[in-house]
């Protein structure tokens, strides 16, 4: 019935999502969403880590996080 | 009388119960397709609208004795054709284009209808329902990003048809809540803002207002299934109670 539906499997991107508790915490990863675009990945990080207090959530796309390094690199 | 028709209620409290009764129904739909959306992403936001939504509408049904008169009459209790939701929510959808449509149009329509609550002049509205539209901006945008997916146009005019219908004819109690200044914004006002923020004109729907239940706010008879009537009454639940046998 929603086969036709490419919204994850075509173009989707990977997002992280990052939030925090209170001001004086940094932002950690919290974990990721899948979505083709930044309005799905917004509404799907909240639907997805909203069961806590979090002050601040920030999705960022992980195609721009820069590496440095890896895992088995250094 | 305006030709034929009964008076309307020019009492916000009737408007505010339709937005509730509407809220429950979207979020009990919403919910149904929990299990069933195109991604566990979707299953996951359709679950969480659906709780927001059913939880809005519990704060509007608080909202009703401050206003001074809460319609709600003991017909609510066996008649599923005294609430007041719009045909859309008459039966469970059985397509995500219908639910696409509904989270698109109309959960935006309701939207528009409680900025205007929050930017009139009623106290009670302007401070418990302010933080509604927070929450709905996440519907708002999983609704926009859905509808780029191109979906089956049957549901979304039928979508646009009814938010119409719903905002009221023209010189109808809307338009004179606004007047009255209850309200920040008229039927046209409110179809002119769900236009803007959908980024979309609506079809050319002709409402034929004559045929039109002010009360219910709709002009197709009918109610919403006796299944998920009964599960709001708790009749379903009812089966499952323990005998004193037992």
């Amino acid at each position: 019935m929603t086969t036709h539906y490419k919204r994850v499997s075509g173009d989707a991107v990977e997002y992280e999502v990052f939030a925090r508790k209170t001001r004086a915490e940094p932002l950690h990863q919290v974990g990721s969403v899948v979505a083709p675009d930044d309005d799905l990945a917004m509404a799907y990080a909240r639907a997805t880590y909203d069961e806590e207090r979090w002050c601040e959530m920030a999705i960022v796309r992980k195609e721009h996080v820069i590496e440095l390094w890896q895992p088995g690199e250094v | 009388m305006r030709g034929n028709l009964p008076v309307p209620s020019h009492r916000l409290s009737d408007l505010v119960l339709s937005i509730a009764d509407n809220k429950q129904m979207l979020g009990l739909r919403y919910a149904e397709w929990a299990t069933r959306a195109p991604s566990l992403e979707a299953d996951i936001a359709a679950a969480a609208m659906g709780l927001d939504d059913l939880g809005h509408s519990r704060v509007l049904y608080g909202c009703l004795e401050p206003l001074g008169a809460d319609p709600r009459g003991l017909e609510r209790e066996s008649d599923p054709a005294s609430l007041r939701a719009l045909p859309y929510f008459d039966e469970p959808w059985t397509e995500w284009a219908q639910f696409v449509a509904a989270n698109a149009v109309l959960d935006t329509a309701f939207t528009v209808m409680i900025e205007a609550c929050v930017n009139g002049e009623v106290e009670v509205l302007q401070h418990r329902l302010r933080k509604m539209l927070l929450e709905e901006r996440y519907h708002f945008l999983h609704g926009r990003s859905w509808l780029k997916s191109r979906i089956d146009a049957e549901p979304l005019n039928r979508a646009w048809t009814e938010a119409i219908e719903w905002f009221g004819p023209p010189d109808g109690e809307v338009a004179k809540l606004h007047r009255d200044g209850k309200l920040s914004m008229g039927p046209r006002e409110l179809l002119a803002r769900l236009e803007e923020r959908l980024e979309s004109k609506s079809p050319n729907a002709r409402v034929d207002w004559k045929g039109w239940d002010p009360v219910r706010r709709r002009s197709r008879p009918g109610a919403i299934d006796e299944q998920t009537f009964g599960m709001l009454r708790g009749l379903e639940e009812k089966k499952f109670a323990a005998t004193k046998e037992g």
